[in-house]
């Protein structure tokens, strides 16, 4: 039964016909305790067979454990977006719902390499010297929540110093818990700066300077 | 699990581009409109519900010409009705952002993505203004707006929900599937909810109604404990994990525009004669307005006018366009 119905394929197929280079979706599994990471893989090998421009790769967690590390896995089910290059995309948890859209833009922005960010947001991305991360705290079922995720895995494409996850809090109830997490989106960034909501590009930018400062 | 859905956005499920996006559908959006279709051009409304409005909310006006005692909902029914005759098309959905900068201007929703050529802001002023103390040090740590986002935290908890409308009521029924009780707080005696839900939300065993409850604060050291509220003229302290505000104000309705108009005092918008806002081909219409007299009729002139400049608008670009084709 394929979890992504017709409709759906279609539109995606003509979405990611337009994409200019192949991008690898690697994707780590395990087959006990772990609720949505059947579904995860399996969403990640329908997109490959959707398009030829999308490779599916499959890890084991335990097995695989060097290739885990090598990426930055800690949690699963995980999918790591790569392109030419490693921009440092994540989503944890099975990116349902509206987070479905938030995985195309991903896959597209990591394919070009480059982000719809403003001028000011890159200059200021441009002048970071030490590392970012953000990670972004949403349920499937939060219509705010993708424009958050994208925002975040943009600046992870536009900066080496940036690296973005998705976290759907539902299936990650210890982190949930570890950052207080009682409404989405909810971003943290390097541990430190927390934002409530989904919030315009300027606000996040100057909380990033915020955590670097 | 949840279904996939695809909500669009740039290059993202291709969406055809509207000649006018007009984001509210009360007397003002309604009648922009119908101007707008009936001139040919292809138009989109997008707007929460019938009753989410002021008009729409009002039991009756009795001093639209032409018109007897008409019920609020009935006169915006008619005016959509009369719009849809000539084309307009009407979507029921919550406007997230949009992008003004943007040729087609873009429209994010909660459950789509569009398109168009030009913008006519009719959202009103039914925003609130003030927050009661307590709320915004608690967002993220128990006070929530969106009850199908954050539910999940409340599994087997005790939430509030304050509010009257419609979205209040389905928000509420949402989180009976997470929440072991809710204390649903309407600010005025009876429900501004269609029917069929309130007797959902009456009949449903987890949720204890309390007509004429005014929040006073939401309480809370690090998360929320509790609401306090006058309930019928009687101080009461509801210990809640969450509280879920669906409250309405008077404040105009700008918040998605984030910070691309300028806005005058209160957060309204500021328009030339044409109702037309800094940003040329983006009009403001109705209640969302500075210094604006709050009258169905006004509204409707309104939106007849802007709908007039903005077909002005289009027609004079498609004059500065070569054509190519000839």
């Amino acid at each position: 039964m394929p979890l992504l119905n017709e409709e759906i394929r279609r539109e995606v197929a003509k979405f990611l016909e337009g994409i200019p280079r192949p991008v690898r979706l690697v994707m780590f599994t395990q087959e006990f305790e772990c609720e949505y990471c059947a579904d995860t893989r399996q969403l990640v090998e329908e997109l490959a067979e959707i398009s030829d421009r999308i490779v599916a790769e499959i890890y084991d967690f335990q097995a695989d454990r060097a290739k885990a590390e090598e990426l930055g896995i800690d949690k699963i089910p995980a999918i790591a977006v790569i392109g030419e290059q490693d921009y440092g995309v994540r989503f944890y948890g099975i990116p349902s719902g509206y987070e479905f859209t938030s995985l195309l833009y991903a896959i597209r922005y990591v394919s070009e390499g480059k982000t719809e960010l403003s001028d000011a947001t890159l200059k200021v991305l441009e002048g970071l010297t030490e590392p970012v991360h953000i990670q972004v705290f949403v349920t499937p079922t939060c219509p705010y929540c993708p424009q958050a995720v994208t925002l975040a895995h943009q600046m992870a494409v536009a900066s080496p110093m940036v690296r973005a996850d998705m976290v759907e809090a539902t299936e990650f109830p210890h982190l949930a818990y570890k950052y207080q997490v009682m409404g989405v989106p909810r971003t943290v960034i390097n541990e430190k700066v927390h934002i409530e909501g989904a919030v315009p590009e300027s606000y996040m930018v100057a909380k990033l300077q915020e955590a670097v400062r | 699990m949840e279904t996939f859905r695809l909500t669009g956005g740039p290059s993202l499920g291709g969406p055809e581009v509207y000649d006018v996006v007009i984001i509210g559908g009360g007397p003002a959006g309604a009648t922009a409109a119908l101007y707008a279709a009936r001139a040919g051009l292809k138009t989109l409304v997008i707007d929460k519900g019938l009753t989410a409005g002021a008009a729409g909310m009002a039991g009756q006006i009795v001093n639209f010409p032409g018109l007897g005692p008409i019920s609020g909902a009935d006169l915006v029914r008619r005016i959509r009705e009369q719009a849809t005759s000539f084309g307009a098309q009407f979507v029921t959905d919550r406007v997230l952002r949009v992008d003004l900068k943007s040729d087609p201007r873009q429209v994010w929703t909660g459950e789509g993505f569009y398109t168009g050529r030009v913008l006519i802001i009719a959202t009103g002023a039914m925003g609130r203004k003030h927050r009661v103390p307590g709320e915004e040090r608690l967002i993220g740590r128990g006070v929530s707006y969106c009850a199908t986002c954050d539910g999940a935290f409340f599994r087997g908890q005790e939430v509030a929900v304050v509010g009257n409308t419609d979205e209040a009521v389905e928000e509420a029924l949402t989180l009976t599937r997470f929440a072991s009780q809710i204390h649903f707080l309407s600010p005025t005696r009876d429900l501004n909810a269609e029917p069929a839900l309130v007797r959902e939300l009456r009949e449903n065993q987890k949720v204890t109604l309390y007509p004429a409850a005014h929040l006073e604060e939401v309480v809370g050291q690090e998360r929320v404990e509790g609401v306090r509220a006058r309930v019928g003229g009687e101080e009461r302290l509801i210990p809640v994990a969450g509280v879920f505000i669906y409250l309405q104000g008077s404040a105009p309705v700008t918040d998605f525009l984030e910070d691309q108009l300028p806005l005058g005092e209160g957060g309204c918008l500021l328009v030339d004669e044409n109702f037309q806002t800094a940003v040329p081909g983006v009009f403001a219409v109705g209640d969302v307005l500075c210094r604006h007299l709050k009258q169905a009729v006004v509204a409707a002139a309104e939106g007849a006018i802007a709908a007039i400049a903005a077909d002005r608008y289009l027609r004079g670009r498609a004059q500065l366009r070569p054509d190519w084709s000839r």
